[in-house]
């Protein structure tokens, strides 16, 4: 089924900008037609009364009794209106005193009404019997002693006539001025719509090769410049996340090289010479230690990706941060006491935060086993909690370490960047815990951040204060 | 239901040649009676047509899938442990498989520790039978009274170290993996590098306290696969 209604907006915006116009068109020529018609009308009262005031002088009763106009008055048309005029004079028992030859037996009204003629001129519209619309006023008048009332009748025909020619303009000029509006409408609105033409031509060049592009915005303050300031925007954030993914598949697919050589080659070297079953526990022993670290790693990848994609339902608990930091140090406390540090922990015990105690748990984990790990033997680690400000709560894990260069700073929160390649290795970290800690504090409206010095770092974790730590700080 | 010889029998549905060769030679090297299938046809054709205490199902086959074959063998009223295999770690999909009849997953890659100890959960379900003391060779645990000796001298453990001891001597002979401890032991939900760290630390004090002076040595470090204690050298 064919559709009816056209396809194209800028044939709907045409459509209905003539719709409203001719709308708007014909309420105003009603309105415009029927004040002329007022107007004209009350134009018409006013020569008739100025007319019945020069007439009603000029009455008189002849000999015969009758009321007699003299005739020089009819010479002395001064208004066209004027050619058409109609009188009648009827006595105040409604007997027929006067009647101008030229209605011949139409009478302008019959008996008088009450009150005709009394206060007003009683101004009215009536039909003749010939069918002459007439505009008629009366007024009483007393002529010699005797009271009548005079009637006095000009035609409607020019009237009207005017009147019509003027609707029959109106409604002649109403297509033509449609048709204009119409064709002015489409232009205009094929001219407002260019630019959003241009953008779906610029739109389909953009593959998943070519995020680079962006769309022209000609004016970015109009409607137009916005909707195509944020669909860059969101080209914006596509790009990079694209490029995020590119890194990262090609990270991933370096790190898990990695491992698998080294399966590869221990494997390979194994069986390069014939061995006794010690020889080959410990070729198994190795190999399987690497595929250990292989599963770690895709568990690890998995972690992220899944974290990426925002599938990772967070709890939300209410955590008192200086008994839950301990905890988990205590649990790690043993690494640092292998190396012969002083694990410190202390701070206000009154701030709690709301958010994920097994992600949290990972995040401070993370940060401990860095510090205890680039501590060096018989150095220190300190935790410390406090109120940053108002409004946050700071978890700084402080290390006396090597520090790390200015370089490496920013970059450390990266997934699988090391400082140092080998070392790291061999302290068993696949290059994510600082990334993992990062999302960690990002996803609970916190941050992480790092000072460094070369007599050590503090990583700082920041996190918004639960609001009954807000209420209550001494609580 | 065990078979002639008293030994557990397993069903393994498995496509992966290398991973089910591997499953068969690991399992009746532990003593249980194993029959492979190949397929979810022939799996489903094997579990209705002879008995098994146990079916041991990769939830990834071709045709049809473990999920399909599981439900199928529920709908047929079997109550047999059914112990999936499955490659995608996702949590819709353990849901999904513990609603389709599933007793308990294993993600893989797996170690075999784990599997073995899964297994044995699943075949001894029922069976109430944990002893409070324990021992292997000299070395002594009383379980209500925390105390541990070996021969006539008593060993002072931290809780911690107890509780690893504890498990080690319930799961002796056997090897166990750092995953299981992790999960077992320190109760910890997801793994991470720093606790293989924590654990092989306390492993280490551990075995100090256990095997320092003492000729036999009991707990054994199997590399790349985990810890055993055992009488003799593995």
């Amino acid at each position: 089924m064919k559709q009816l209604w056209p396809s194209h907006v800028r044939t709907r915006l045409t459509l209905w900008y003539v719709a409203i116009l001719a709308a708007v068109l014909v309420i105003y020529g009603g309105s415009t037609s029927a004040v002329l018609l007022y107007q004209m009308r009350g134009q018409l009262d006013h020569v008739a009364i100025e007319d019945l005031e020069t007439v009603e002088g000029f009455f008189a009763f002849g000999p015969d009794g009758n009321l007699h106009l003299p005739s020089e008055y009819h010479d002395h048309p001064y208004s066209p209106e004027m050619q058409e005029r109609f009188v009648e004079v009827r006595a105040e028992d409604g007997a027929l005193l006067y009647r101008k030859e030229r209605l011949g037996d139409q009478v302008l009204g019959g008996n008088p009404e009450p009150g005709e003629g009394v206060d007003s001129y009683s101004p009215r519209s009536v039909r003749l019997d010939t069918g002459t619309p007439v505009r008629v006023i009366s007024r009483r008048h007393t002529i010699e002693g005797r009271s009548t009332l005079i009637r006095l009748g000009f035609s409607e025909g020019l009237m009207w006539q005017r009147f019509w020619q003027t609707v029959v303009g109106l409604l002649l000029g109403l297509p033509l001025a449609l048709g204009l509006a119409g064709i002015g409408g489409y232009y205009l609105a094929r001219r407002a719509l260019r630019p959003v033409e241009r953008m779906a031509r610029r739109a389909h060049e953009i593959h998943a090769e070519h995020l680079g592009t962006r769309l022209e915005v000609e004016n970015p303050y109009d409607e137009l410049g916005l909707l195509g300031q944020a669909f860059n925007e969101t080209l914006a954030r596509l790009e990079r996340s694209f490029e995020q993914l590119k890194r990262f598949t090609s990270d991933a697919s370096h790190e898990l090289r990695t491992p698998l050589t080294a399966i590869r080659s221990v494997g390979e070297v194994g069986l390069q010479r014939d061995g006794d079953s010690s020889h080959y526990r410990e070729v198994i022993g190795s190999m399987l230690e690497e595929a250990g670290r292989l599963s770690r790693l895709v568990e690890g990848l998995l972690g992220m990706a899944r974290a990426d994609s925002g599938q990772v339902k967070l709890e939300q608990t209410s955590i008192s941060v200086l008994s839950f930091v301990r905890e988990a140090t205590c649990l790690i406390e043993v690494l640092s006491e292998e190396k012969g540090q002083i694990l410190s922990i202390g701070g206000d015990n009154s701030v709690g935060v709301i958010g994920d105690p097994i992600v949290l748990r990972r995040v401070v984990m993370n940060l401990l086993d860095n510090a205890i790990k680039y501590s060096p033997t018989g150095g220190r680690v300190g935790v410390r909690i406090l109120r940053s400000d108002a409004t946050t709560v700071a978890i700084e894990i402080e290390d006396n370490g090597p520090g790390i260069a200015l370089e490496h700073r920013e970059k450390i929160f990266h997934r699988f960047y090391r400082i140092d390649e080998g070392r790291s290795r061999d302290a068993g970290g696949a290059g994510l815990g600082l990334a993992i800690a990062k999302w960690g504090a990002e996803v609970h409206k916190g941050r992480l951040e790092l000072d460094s010095s070369s007599t050590g770092c503090v990583f700082r974790l920041l996190l918004p204060l639960a609001v009954e730590s807000l209420r209550d700080p001494a609580a | 239901m065990l078979s002639g010889d008293g030994r557990l029998r397993i069903l393994v549905v498995e496509d992966d040649r290398k991973i089910a060769k591997a499953l068969v030679e690991g399992l009746e090297g532990n003593s249980y009676a194993v029959t492979l299938a190949h397929s979810g046809e022939d799996g489903f054709f094997l579990a209705s047509s002879q008995p098994f205490d146990l079916i041991l199902l990769d939830v990834m086959l071709p045709g049809r899938n473990g999920l399909e074959i599981l439900s199928a063998i529920r709908k047929q009223g079997s109550r047999i442990p059914v112990l999936l295999l499955t490659a995608r770690d996702a949590v819709e999909d353990r849901v999904m498989g513990l609603d389709s009849g599933a007793d308990d997953y294993l993600v893989k890659p797996f170690a075999f520790p784990e599997l073995l100890a899964r297994v044995r959960a699943l075949a001894r379900r029922g069976i109430a039978d944990i002893p409070t003391v324990l021992k292997i060779l000299d070395l002594n645990m009383d379980v209500l009274s925390r105390s541990v000796t070996r021969g006539e001298q008593p060993i002072d453990l931290t809780p911690r170290e107890f509780e690893l001891l504890e498990y080690l001597l319930r799961s002796q002979g056997r090897v166990v993996s750092r995953e299981m401890l992790s999960r077992d032991v320190w109760k910890e939900t997801m793994r991470h590098t720093s606790l293989d760290n924590v654990i092989d630390v306390h492993m280490r004090r551990l075995r100090n306290k256990v095997d320092e002076g003492f000729p036999k040595k009991l707990l054994h470090t199997v590399r790349g696969v985990g810890f055993v204690l055992k009488a003799e050298r593995p």
